[in-house]
């Protein structure tokens, strides 16, 4: 490979001449990069844990492993990992988490362009209880997709909670409840995520991420006061309270993570097409108890770009507008509408929702209290 | 001067296929702390001896005439410890533990002592007796105040796929080659074991590569017959953290590496 004088070759994005770059690195070290024939783009290094934004997904959720998940709950563990094994050069095709990974990356490779030096960065973390014999098939995967990660922990099934601790976890997802469930309960932002029927294009450049309001990023005692006291007392209770911020819940820290990247990108001057993009997506309504969720998040000085107060209306056809990479909801019955109409909803087992049956929030004939 | 009683309590391994672990017997029992009438107070290694025997327990369940087992020998170079050499012995009866024979040795005699008996792995919580018996070829790990909280129903071995663990050690050819065979036959006895409930697993790390590295030693572990149970790889992440959650009894570098440096 040779260089010719006056041409520019492009590495990584960035435009690079045969006098000089365009980024702060210095210049022989691009010229080395370039005449590596084999490697055309560095790898970056990853981030350490303690200031990156850690995101830990399980394989089921970043890969599809319908076929092996059968085998292994019909056939058993040693049948499972043969297979696995047997299949190992076969990569495994894209899950719910994939697009989310994808853009996580995206973000990632402009951060890393305004911000050579910097470790704020987005860290993918695969966090399975897969044997290790499943690992090399895992690899290839990842190698074939050409994702970014060099993280993982195959714990072989042992909990994972503790190695999400070690990895200061910021965002844990899986598809198995009761791993979400334990990290819930150890402080980590977790959700378990959903496939949904089909799965509608999302944007390759802009991160979207949505999120209910009231027991993901704020604490259930609202929600508590209208299941126990209907949606009457809800309202005249919200706007009683209009300026005391609410309690936060467990996704209030990751959108606190978020907001942290934002900041960067408008600091370079990118607000408008800022390749981050946050949505509330809630049952309260504008005219009254959104008040609240609005002075809540201004209190905790946290923005959000978007906040659709749907007054009751179902979620899944203004998600489908959205097109976020991720949505985050308390009650199941609005991830699955969600995931009925193609977005990648995930359910956060929290609060006062998981204790009574899954119905429209805003049914009247169900205010009665919680079972 | 070296000098060995057999422990009249247990039975004999078969030299030909057991595994021999020498453990200095400052590790297992609390040096100079006198528990009552006697008998040593438990050392860091205690739970780590529980592991290998019941490693032991578990293969002779799978198989009655099984001869590829731990073979455990209790190693001492501290004069003190050898003036009270029948304190030693009477401790491990005390509490049962398997071991196969003592080793009394002078310091110098020490690494010679180990080759004589054809040990396979030496342990210790001396870094300065570790590092020597290393440099003379004997496979040695360290142990330390984390051992002593690992679990006695299982015997967790970590297997570091790029090393760097003792920074000040070279891994020789022969270092390597001890690492890899006493690892190969630690794989065997894994594979007496289904996938799940076994009393022995084995874990690989990379710290400083990425996920290719790791790739590259998971395929130099199955080329020496070793499944690993878990596998970690850090790409440059603290080590502490996640040691303090995997708690391996010890630690095996040098030799497993899939690539160049």
């Amino acid at each position: 490979m040779s260089l010719n004088t006056g041409q520019s070759l492009t590495v990584s994005g960035q435009d690079l001449t045969k006098n000089g770059s365009s980024s702060s690195r210095a210049s022989w070290e691009d010229a080395r990069t370039v005449l590596k024939p084999s490697t055309p783009t560095r790898k970056p290094k990853p981030p350490k844990p303690e200031n990156a934004i850690t995101i830990a997904v399980s394989a089921r959720v970043l890969f599809t492993m319908e076929k092996e998940q059968q085998i292994y709950e019909q056939q058993g563990m040693e049948d499972y990992i043969k297979y696995q094994v047997e299949h190992e050069t076969e990569p495994f095709s894209p899950g719910p988490a994939f697009s989310f990974v994808k853009a996580l990356e995206a973000v990632n490779a402009q951060l890393r362009e305004l911000y050579p030096e910097s470790e704020e960065l987005f860290d993918v973390v695969l966090m399975t209880n897969n044997h290790a014999n499943v690992g090399l098939r895992l690899i290839n995967t990842i190698n074939h997709h050409q994702l970014f990660i060099e993280r993982f922990c195959m714990t072989g099934g042992n909990s994972p909670i503790g190695y999400l601790k070690a990895y200061h976890a910021n965002l844990y997802l899986s598809a198995d409840p009761i791993k979400v469930r334990e990290a819930l309960e150890e402080g980590i932002a977790a959700a378990t995520m959903f496939t949904p029927e089909k799965m509608t294009e999302v944007s390759e450049t802009q991160l979207r991420v949505a999120f209910d309001g009231d027991a993901v990023l704020f604490s259930d005692e609202s929600e508590r006061i209208y299941k126990a006291h209907g949606l009457d007392k809800f309202f005249e209770h919200e706007k009683a309270h209009e300026n005391k911020p609410l309690d936060h819940g467990p996704l209030k820290c990751f959108l606190e993570a978020l907001g942290k990247l934002q900041k960067k990108f408008y600091a370079k001057g990118q607000r408008m097409d800022c390749p981050i993009r946050t949505y509330l997506v809630t049952a309260r309504s504008a005219a009254s108890s959104g008040t609240r969720a609005l002075k809540t998040l201004r209190s905790w000085g946290l923005e959000i770009d978007e906040a659709l107060f749907l007054a009751g209306a179902p979620k899944g056809p203004m998600l489908e507008k959205i097109r976020p990479h991720i949505f985050f909801d308390d009650q199941m019955f609005h991830v699955e509408g969600a995931a009925e109409m193609g977005t990648v909803a995930c359910h956060v087992p929290y609060g006062i929702a998981q204790r009574v049956t899954k119905r429209g929030i805003w049914d009247k004939e169900t205010s009665s209290a919680p079972k | 001067m070296v000098s060995t009683v057999q422990n009249t309590d247990v039975k004999q391994k078969d030299s030909d296929h057991a595994v021999v672990v020498a453990v200095a017997s400052r590790a297992v029992f609390e040096p100079g702390a006198g528990g009552g009438d006697g008998v040593y107070a438990e050392g860091v290694a205690f739970p780590l001896l529980q592991a290998l025997q019941k490693v032991n327990e578990r293969l002779l369940e799978e198989n009655s005439a099984e001869s590829l087992l731990f073979d455990i020998v209790l190693i001492t170079t501290d004069s003190q410890q050898q003036q009270q050499s029948s304190q030693l012995i009477s401790s491990t009866k005390h509490y049962g533990l398997e071991v196969s024979r003592f080793c009394f040795s002078t310091e110098e005699d020490f690494s010679e002592s180990l080759l004589k008996n054809n040990v396979q792995l030496f342990l210790s919580t001396d870094r300065n007796e570790v590092s020597q018996t290393s440099q003379k070829g004997v496979l040695s790990a360290l142990l330390d105040e984390y051992t002593a909280s690992c679990p006695s129903e299982q015997l967790r071995v970590l297997l570091c796929g790029d090393a760097v663990i003792r920074p000040d050690t070279n891994p020789t050819p022969a270092s390597r080659q001890a690492a890899q065979s006493f690892s190969a036959r630690l794989g065997k006895m894994r594979q007496r074991f289904g996938m799940s409930d076994s009393p022995l697993s084995i874990t690989l790390m990379t710290s400083c590569g990425g996920r290719d590295s790791c790739g590259g030693a998971l395929q130099t572990l199955r080329s020496l017959g070793i499944s690993a149970d878990e596998a970690y790889c850090l790409a440059g992440a603290p080590q502490g953290p996640i040691l303090s959650v995997l708690r391996p009894h010890f630690l095996l570098s040098d030799g497993f590496s899939g690539l160049e440096d």
